[in-house]
């Protein structure tokens, strides 16, 4: 009855409560379209790597020319004209204008023959990124092989003509395009298909979005402290556990409601402003349990900051500040993959990773519960041993009431 | 009846302790006044007894219930109603009190005659469907005391029920509290309006500094100072000479037209009135009588300001 009637109370709270609403519900929804439209931009690989360069070819040889038109072929970089001279083009560079400038230099086909060849010219702007570098460089380095392979060891190949079997050259060039068979091991349907940004990236921010409802938790709480509403509530014959199911319950079902909503924004919202469509993976089951999972550690987090707090700003600073530094470690912000030796082994403490790889198990892995079951016990783990330290925390205060 | 024996309560990391070695009695069915200056010890002696704070040293039992092994029975015939404004804005006044009723865990069948009684106490009953934070600070004051009483407590707390609110509204409150005492609801009262206490409280309990300094009737309180001051104020003066008779009498001071004396008996007041009216001294003003309660207060608990 008492649980009931603070289950209850909580939610008409919250109806009438517009801000908390707008915190809640829509701000997760605007973030997670606005987050799937930015990265969509910058990674879908439809729209190209949108990568700007200068190629200046100050060579007029075919082998020069040939790789020219190599370059120009790869449409995920653009080639920029300009008459400007070779200086005025590296300033270009040098103010981020332009990410890259290629230069052929005068003679560069003539050498090729040499056993010396002269090195064509790859500059880069300050703000190219490293990722962005070194794919740039393997792709002008890809190109500039073939080149050489077809100029340089041309005299080559007439003489291992003679020494193979009849209608056999033995150096079909054509054929390098066929040592390589990429293939995604992500499926839609039982068919291979290349995840979507928006597929690898909704659940990061879904994740991160659902522990900040520790903001509204907490200072509801402090508010309740501060009025001498918890007062009155304990000497009523309230207990600590009464307090905390009291606010973890209606808490609860307002986060899986949050994650209900995102994940409509990535299926329906997403597509009508042109990104990709979210799927939700064959395992209806393996995503209920993590979002079960994931909102219970969130909302048991939640509760003991609120009992950590003294005042709304601090539960507001310190939410904010403990988020970002739970999402940089685990794998929110950077992909974990990415982090040295000693970040990743550290994020493998983040809630945040063990929420992020259950659900990338169910988005992007096709895994069942047997797949998401450790980060979805790890998840409640911490989420008892919140509500634990928040109940010890709640005694401990009565001492101090 | 409550019986406190050789209570002592220090806060976590506190360097004193903030109630000392206290020992009172509050009879039962009695409105009982508790009195001290900001920061003597009323507040966090309520919390120990509605369990609030632990029970760290000393002895408590409450109509014969012993803390901290018998909380959950004495928090069952007792209230609290806190010093704020301990409900939810958001909600109406009767939300609150069905919100409340059901933390309480009161039977369905009762609920309704419980809300209609609290309301009507209250005077609340045209108001039911306001939220709370519409309600002015007389009517929020009102609905802190209704949530009070949902539990027909045998014993209630009020915890300075009248702060910040209208001379009407005040009035109300006071008049239901005597009305609730009535009915055999023992009230622990504290203020800091001494004209309150003197016209509500039949006992009166003084403390300062976690100490009890006095406790007991209003009339027991006063005569224990064996004092009547006497102050008279005169149309004009005396002169030097007139000054010199009227100093025959051990303690008068006079100021000007001020004649003064802390402790006066009848018969140093009859024989000032003979030597005036020898004198041809007349009387503008005078005023004769027991302390009232709050130079009583201000005596005990000294004139200093408190943090």
């Amino acid at each position: 009855m008492p649980l009931f009637a603070l289950v209850t109370k909580e939610w008409k709270l919250l109806l009438r409560d517009w801000h908390a609403l707008l915190l809640l519900f829509a701000m997760p929804a605007v973030f997670i379209l606005v987050m799937s439209l930015a990265l969509q931009n910058k990674f879908a690989e439809q729209q190209g790597v949108n990568i700007h360069y200068y190629l200046v070819n100050k060579d007029g040889s075919p082998a020069s020319e040939a790789l020219v038109k190599r370059l120009s072929a790869i449409k995920d970089f653009k080639i920029l004209s300009s008459d400007a001279s070779a200086s005025e083009l590296i300033d270009q560079v040098r103010d981020d204008r332009a990410q890259f400038m290629v230069r052929i230099p005068p003679g560069f086909g003539k050498a090729m023959q040499n056993t010396e060849p002269l090195p064509v010219q790859m500059l880069a702007g300050p703000g190219v990124e490293p990722a962005m570098y070194m794919l740039f460089e393997a792709a002008l380095r890809a190109a500039l092989v073939r080149v050489y392979l077809q100029y340089a060891l041309a005299p080559l190949k007439t003489q291992v003509s003679d020494i193979t079997s009849a209608g056999h050259t033995g150096l079909n060039l054509d054929a390098t395009d066929k040592l390589l068979h990429a293939q995604s091991l992500y499926q839609v349907d039982g068919r291979s298909r290349r995840p979507s940004s928006v597929q690898q990236n909704v659940p990061a921010w879904l994740v991160f979005a659902m522990f900040f409802i520790a903001i509204p938790l907490s200072t509801t709480w402090v508010q309740e402290r501060q009025q001498g509403t918890y007062a009155r509530l304990r000497s009523m014959g309230l207990s600590a556990k009464d307090l905390l199911l009291g606010k973890l319950l209606p808490y609860l079902g307002i986060n899986l409601l949050q994650v209900g909503l995102m994940l409509v924004v990535g299926i329906l919202v997403v597509p009508w402003f042109g990104g990709q469509r979210l799927t939700l993976g064959h395992a209806p089951l393996a995503l209920t349990l993590m979002a079960l999972a994931l909102s219970f550690a969130s909302v048991a987090y939640a509760l003991l900051i609120a009992n950590l707090v003294s005042t709304g700003e601090q539960a507001t600073i310190f939410t904010g500040v403990a988020n970002l530094l739970m999402a940089a470690v685990g794998g929110i912000m950077v992909p974990r993959f990415l982090m040295p030796p000693v970040m990743q082994t550290l994020s493998q403490f983040s809630p945040m990773a063990w929420g992020l790889e259950g659900f990338l198990d169910v988005f992007l892995r096709q895994g069942g519960l047997e797949a998401v079951a450790p980060q979805a016990l790890r998840l409640f783990g911490f989420g008892l041993a919140c509500l634990a330290l928040a109940g010890l925390r709640l005694a401990k205060q009565r001492g101090k009431a | 009846m409550i019986q406190i024996e050789g209570l002592s309560f220090r806060y976590p990391g506190a360097k004193h302790d903030v109630i000392r070695e206290l020992s009172l009695r509050i009879r039962q069915g009695s409105l009982f006044g508790l009195l001290g200056p900001n920061g003597s010890g009323k507040t966090t002696l309520i919390s120990i007894l509605t369990g609030l704070l632990p029970l760290l040293s000393g002895k408590i039992s409450i109509d014969g219930k012993t803390l901290p092994g018998q909380l959950q029975d004495i928090q069952a015939g007792s209230a609290l109603v806190p010093q704020e404004y301990a409900f939810y804005p958001r909600l109406s006044i009767m939300e609150n009190l069905l919100f409340f009723g059901g933390v309480l865990a009161i039977p369905a069948y009762e609920l309704r005659g419980r809300l209609t009684a609290a309301l009507a106490v209250a005077g609340l009953e045209s108001f039911e469907s306001v939220r709370a934070e519409h309600l002015s600070g007389g009517l929020k004051r009102r609905l802190n005391l209704a949530i009070g009483l949902l539990n027909r407590p045998q014993l209630l707390f009020l915890d300075e029920p009248t702060v910040g609110i209208d001379p009407q509204s005040r009035h109300f409150i006071l008049e239901a509290v005597k009305r609730i005492n009535a009915r055999g609801t023992t009230v622990v009262y504290t203020t800091h309006y001494m004209e309150e206490a003197e016209m509500l409280c039949d006992e009166i309990g003084v403390l300062d500094d976690g100490r009890l300094l006095a406790c007991g009737t209003q009339e027991q309180l006063l005569n224990n100072t064996h004092s009547r001051e006497l102050m008279v104020t005169l149309t004009t003066a005396p002169t030097v000479q007139q000054s010199g008779i009227l100093n025959t009498i051990p303690g008068l001071e006079i100021i000007n037209r001020e004649l003064r004396m802390a402790h006066c008996t009848e018969a140093d007041l009859k024989h000032l009135m003979k030597l005036l009216a020898a004198e041809r001294l007349d009387i503008c003003r005078l005023k004769y009588g027991y302390r009232n309660l709050e130079e009583l207060f201000l005596q005990m608990t000294g004139r200093q300001l408190r943090n």
